[in-house]
C-alpha cells in the first residue's frame, strides 16, 4: 500500500550545535532509523520538513543540509512554541520523526548557467545554506555561475553557521560577504546592514538571479536595491513562511489565494507572488 | 433491478444492510435528524427533508485518530491505526450530498498525494442515495446540475412512493447488494412505471439558481473591495457554517494526550477562527473577520476552481439554515459578483 | 412590532443624518421574513433597510466591541440586550458617552427556528430595557415569574442525574463554539480553549474536552451572564446552556444580592469585594 503522508519516519538525533549565544537556535542531525526510509528521501534545497514528536505535534521547518551531504539530515530551529520548546530540551539520542521531503525546491535548473547572489538574514538562512552547499559542491559547481552571498545578523553572536561562514570565506569560488548590524568588541568583519551591503556587492542583473530569504523587514529594504540593479521579478526568489500542519495541500491553512504554501510553494518568485491576491 | 420495500419495514431494511457492513444512516436526534453509525436498526429514520450536518463524516470523522501513542520514561511507544476498513454502507444521502462526496474526491483522492483516510474510507462504501421531493428555499444545488431525483454517484438510488420505498441498482456494486437483500420485494412491470413516474416528478423540482459564470474570475478582482467589510459585518465567527458544510474540508493535526496516553489525530478546524491562521510567531494575516469570510467565499467559488475545476458547494443549504445570524451564502456570492 | 421598527428607522435615519453616530446597530432584512439579520448602518441609506420584527432576537451588545473604541454607536436593545450594555459599561469595554441606546420594550419574540413565541420562562425576565436613551415603544409588564422557575426540574435531580443530564446534553457538542461568539461577554483574547502553552482542553470534541470548555466557560460567566439565551439560540445541536447559565445566575444573585447588568453603578460580583460578602465561595 502506499505511503501513508501522514506519517513520520522515525530519525533519531544524532547531533545537536546550539548556533547562537542567546541560545535559542539549534541546528538538529536527524539520522534515519531504516535505510529504506533514507533512500526513499530524495530532496533538493528549499523542501522542508515536518518535524515530529509524539505526545507534542508537529513544526515545519526548513530543511538545511544538502542533498549533497548523504547520512543524515539537519534541521535549523528557533525555541519557538510547543514542538520547538521540546526540541530544544532533548538530548542526543533523542527519537523523532520527520514526514517529508514537502514544498518545492529553490528553481535549480533555472538556475544553471547563471550568476546567482544570495542573501539572508538572521536566522533564515537555513534552506540558503542548503542551496549554497549543494552548488558549491564539486559535482555542481561547474553547472553555475558567479556566487555571491550576503549573510547579515543584528550582532556576531546571532550570526549561525559560524564555523561554515568561515569556511565558505576562504573559497574563492564563492563571494562570501558576512556582515552584522552592529560588530562586538571581539568582531574584525563588516559592519553593515544587509540591503546596504548587497548595494556593494551584488554583480549586474544581466544574467543572474537573486535568492533572498529573510525577516519582513530585511526584505523590504533589499528588494529596491535589487529592482535599481535591473533586476526583473522572475529572477528574483524568496521562500514563504505560513502556518501549516498537513503539509501537503490537503488542510486548507496554509493558502495564498489558490496557492497553497506547503505545496506549491514555500518557494515563488516576486513574479508569482505578484499574481497571487495580498494577503501573507 | 428495481425493488422496493414498504416504509414500516425500514427497521428490517437497516437490519438486512446491517448483516453486509457497517451501516450509517439518518437519526432523530435532539437537534435534527443526523447520520450515526447505526446499532439499533429501529433508530433509522428517512423522514427528513435533510441532515443537520453532512454525511462528510462518514469519510472524515471530526476527530479521527491517525496514531495512538503512550509517553513512557525513556520514550514514547505507538501504534497506527490500520486503514483497513469493513465494508460500510450509507443509507439516505440527498443528490447534492451525494455529489459533494465526489467534490471532495478531487482535493483528497486526487494529485499525486491520496490522503489514505479519505480514500479508504470511500473505497470501503456503498451508497445509498434518496430522492428529495420537495423543495426548502434555502437550498440552491440546481445551480451545480445537481438533481432532485439525481442518482449521479449512488450505487442503489432511493425514492418514497405512496407508503413504499423504490429501490434501483445504479451501479455494479449497488446492484450486488440489492440482490443479495431478501427482504426486499420485486416490483410489479406497472410499478416500473410508477418509479419512473416518481423520479420525473421530483426531477421537476428545481431551487433557487446561482449565477456562477465568471464568478471565480470575479471574486479575484474585487478581492481588496471594502464590500468584504459589510458582508461580514453580522458574522460571529463560529464554525457552524463549515462544520454542516459536506465541502469544507480545513482540519487540524494535534496530538492529544491525557495521563500520558494519547493520539495524534485529525481534527476538524474552520477558516473562520480568528487563530486559524495565526503564525506561532504572532503574526496573523487574517485578523480581521471580513478577511476570514473573503477567504471561505473565494475559496470555495474561486480558489478550489482554480485547483480542481469545480465550485466547492453543492448548494446544499445546511449552513443557511443553521447559521445563528442567518446568512445567505448565496447572496454574499451574488453582492459580490454584482460589483462594478 | 411595525410602530417600533418605524420609530426605529426614524431615530436611525436621524442619528446618522446628523453625524450624532457613525453606526447603528439594529436589524436587518435576511433571506425571508422569519430570518432578520444583525445589521450595521452606517449611511441614511442602509438606515432604510433596518427592520423590527417578533424574530429579531439577536442580542446587539454583541458587536459593539466590532468598533475601535471612541467610536460613536447607536446601539437597539431589548431587555436583556440592555443589561448586556450595561455589563459591557461596568467592564469599561465601552463609554457610555459613546453610546445612544434605542431601547425596545420586547413582548412576543419568537424563535426563528420553530416560530412559537420563546417560553419567557427560558429567557432573562426582563421585558422592559434597563438602560436607554431613547424608548421606541410603550413599557410592558414585566412577567410575574421567577428567570429561575425553569431550573425546577434541574435542581429536583439529586447529583448523579444532574451530571448525567449534563454529559448528555454535552456530548452533542460539535465544538463550533457559536455560544461564546455570540455572547456579548466573552471577548477574552485569546479564549482559554484556544490557548496551546498551557493546554486547558484538547480540540476534538470528547466529553472530557467539551466538559472542559463549557464547565469553564460557564464560570467565567459567573455574574456577567445576562441570561439573554443566545448561546443557547445559537447552538446548531440545541444543547440547553441557558440552564446551567441560569443556576450559575441564580447562586451569584443568592450568595451576593445582585443580578448581572441591572445597573450602570453595580460592578459585577466577581470584580468586586465587600466586606459584608458571603463566606460559602470559601468553604
Amino acid at each position: 500500500m502506499m505511503q501513508n503522508p501522514y506519517i513520520p519516519i522515525p530519525v533519531v538525533v544524532d547531533k545537536i550545535i546550539t548556533e547562537v549565544t542567546t541560545k535559542d537556535i539549534k541546528t538538529f542531525r536527524l539520522a534515519f532509523v531504516n535505510t529504506e526510509d533514507e533512500e526513499r528521501f530524495q530532496y533538493l534545497p528549499g523542501q522542508f520538513g515536518e518535524l515530529s514528536i509524539f505526545g507534542k505535534g508537529e513544526s515545519p521547518i526548513g530543511i538545511a543540509s544538502s542533498p549533497t551531504q548523504p547520512g543524515y539530515l539537519e534541521f535549523t530551529v528557533q525555541k519557538a512554541g510547543v514542538v520547538t520548546s521540546e526540541l530544544h530540551s532533548i538530548e542526543e539520542g533523542f527519537r523523532m520523526g520527520v514526514r517529508g521531503p514537502l514544498g518545492n525546491t529553490w528553481p535549480i535548473d533555472y538556475l544553471k548557467g547563471k550568476n546567482v547572489v544570495i542573501v539572508g538574514g538572521g536566522f533564515a538562512f537555513t534552506t540558503l545554506r542548503s542551496l549554497l552547499n549543494y552548488m558549491i559542491h564539486e559535482d555542481n559547481r561547474s553547472d553555475f555561475g558567479k556566487i555571491t552571498v550576503v549573510y547579515g545578523a543584528r550582532e556576531p553572536g546571532l550570526l549561525i553557521y559560524k564555523d561554515e561562514l568561515a569556511a565558505w570565506e576562504a573559497r574563492d569560488d564563492v563571494d562570501m560577504n558576512v556582515t552584522v548590524d552592529k560588530g562586538d568588541a571581539a568582531w574584525t568583519g563588516r559592519e553593515g546592514f544587509v540591503p546596504a551591503v548587497c548595494e556593494q556587492v551584488a554583480p549586474g542583473s544581466e544574467n543572474a538571479v537573486a535568492v533572498i530569504c529573510g525577516p519582513p523587514v530585511m526584505i523590504r529594504f533589499t528588494l529596491p536595491v535589487f529592482f535599481n540593479l535591473g533586476f526583473s521579478k522572475e529572477n528574483i526568489y524568496t521562500s514563504l513562511e505560513m502556518r501549516m500542519k498537513c503539509g501537503i495541500g490537503k488542510c486548507g491553512r496554509c493558502n495564498v489565494g489558490s496557492r497553497y504554501v506547503c505545496k506549491d510553494g514555500p518557494v515563488f518568485s516576486l513574479e508569482e507572488l505578484d499574481k497571487l491576491t495580498k494577503e501573507y | 433491478m428495481l425493488k422496493k420495500i414498504g416504509l414500516e419495514k425500514l427497521d428490517a431494511l437497516a437490519s438486512a444492510l446491517m448483516e453486509r457492513g457497517e451501516l450509517f444512516a439518518p437519526v432523530a436526534g435532539d437537534a435534527g435528524v443526523d447520520f450515526q453509525r447505526i446499532d439499533n436498526p429501529g433508530d433509522v429514520t428517512l423522514d427528513f427533508y435533510n441532515t443537520l450536518r453532512s454525511p462528510k463524516e462518514v469519510f472524515f470523522p471530526q476527530a479521527d485518530d491517525m496514531v495512538r501513542y503512550r509517553l513512557t520514561h525513556d520514550g514514547v511507544e505507538t501504534e497506527e491505526i490500520p486503514l483497513d476498513f469493513e465494508p460500510r454502507i450509507i443509507l439516505g444521502v440527498r443528490p447534492c450530498d451525494v455529489r459533494s462526496f465526489e467534490v471532495m474526491d478531487r482535493l483528497f483522492a486526487g494529485g499525486d498525494i491520496v490522503d489514505p483516510y479519505w480514500e479508504e474510507r470511500r473505497k470501503s462504501t456503498t451508497i445509498i442515495g434518496y430522492a428529495f421531493d420537495r423543495v426548502d428555499p434555502a437550498d440552491f444545488y440546481t445551480t451545480f446540475g445537481i438533481g432532485a431525483a439525481d442518482p449521479t454517484g449512488s450505487d442503489i438510488f432511493m425514492i418514497k412512493g405512496e407508503g413504499d420505498l423504490f429501490l434501483k441498482g445504479i451501479t455494479e456494486r449497488g446492484e450486488e447488494l440489492l440482490g443479495s437483500i431478501s427482504v426486499l420485494e420485486d416490483v410489479s412491470p406497472e410499478n416500473e412505471g410508477y418509479f419512473e413516474e416518481k423520479i420525473a416528478e421530483s426531477a421537476r423540482l428545481e431551487t433557487r439558481i446561482l449565477a456562477t459564470e465568471g464568478v471565480p474570475e470575479k471574486l479575484e478582482a474585487v478581492f481588496e473591495d471594502p464590500y468584504w467589510i459589510e458582508a461580514a459585518a453580522p458574522c460571529l465567527n463560529c464554525g457552524v457554517c463549515t462544520y454542516v458544510c459536506p465541502t469544507c474540508h480545513c482540519f487540524d493535526i494535534q496530538d492529544e494526550t491525557l495521563f500520558g496516553k494519547g493520539a495524534r489525530r485529525r481534527i476538524w478546524d474552520s477558516c473562520m477562527f480568528t487563530d486559524f491562521t495565526l503564525h506561532t510567531s504572532g503574526h496573523n494575516p487574517r485578523t480581521k473577520k471580513s478577511q476570514r469570510l473573503r477567504q471561505r467565499i473565494c475559496h470555495k467559488f474561486s480558489y478550489y476552481v482554480t485547483n480542481f475545476d469545480v465550485v466547492s458547494c453543492v448548494g446544499c443549504g445546511r449552513c443557511i439554515r443553521s447559521c445563528p445570524v442567518h446568512i445567505d451564502i448565496m447572496a454574499v456570492v451574488e453582492g459580490a459578483a454584482a460589483l462594478p | 412590532m411595525k410602530r417600533i421598527e418605524t420609530r426605529l428607522r426614524e431615530e436611525a435615519r436621524r442619528l446618522l443624518e446628523t453625524g450624532e453616530v457613525e453606526v447603528v446597530l439594529a436589524y436587518g432584512r435576511g433571506y425571508d421574513d422569519r430570518h432578520p439579520m444583525p445589521c450595521a448602518a452606517k449611511t441614511v441609506a442602509d438606515a432604510e433597510r433596518i427592520v423590527f420584527n417578533e424574530y429579531c432576537t439577536h442580542n446587539m451588545a454583541r458587536y459593539l466591541l466590532d468598533y475601535p473604541p471612541g467610536t460613536r454607536i447607536a446601539i437597539a436593545v431589548k431587555g436583556c440586550d440592555s443589561r448586556a450594555v450595561v455589563v459591557l459599561l461596568q467592564e469599561e469595554k465601552v463609554r457610555r458617552e459613546d453610546l445612544v441606546i434605542l431601547g425596545i420594550p420586547a413582548v412576543g419574540m419568537k424563535d426563528p427556528r420553530t416560530g412559537r413565541i420563546i417560553d419567557a420562562s427560558t429567557t432573562c425576565g426582563t421585558t422592559n430595557p434597563v438602560l436607554y436613551d431613547i424608548l421606541l415603544g410603550e413599557k410592558a409588564a414585566e412577567p410575574d415569574t421567577s428567570p429561575y422557575d425553569v431550573l425546577e426540574e434541574l435542581e429536583g435531580m439529586d447529583g448523579a442525574d444532574r451530571w448525567a443530564f449534563w454529559e448528555r446534553e454535552l456530548s452533542r457538542c460539535i465544538r463550533c463554539y457559536a455560544c461564546r461568539q455570540a455572547c456579548p461577554m466573552c471577548y477574552c483574547d485569546p479564549c482559554f480553549v484556544d490557548q496551546a502553552e498551557p493546554r486547558w482542553a484538547d480540540k476534538s470534541p470528547s466529553l472530557e474536552s467539551n466538559l472542559m470548555f463549557h464547565l469553564t466557560r460557564f464560570y467565567h460567566l459567573a455574574g456577567r451572564c445576562v441570561d439573554c439565551g443566545e448561546c443557547s439560540r445559537a447552538c446548531p445541536m440545541e444543547i440547553p446552556l441557558y440552564l446551567f447559565h441560569k443556576k450559575v445566575a441564580r447562586e451569584c444573585e443568592e450568595m451576593f444580592g445582585q443580578a448581572a447588568g441591572m445597573s450602570v453603578d453595580d460592578k459585577p460580583v466577581m470584580l468586586d469585594f465587600r466586606v459584608e460578602d458571603a463566606d460559602e465561595i470559601l468553604l
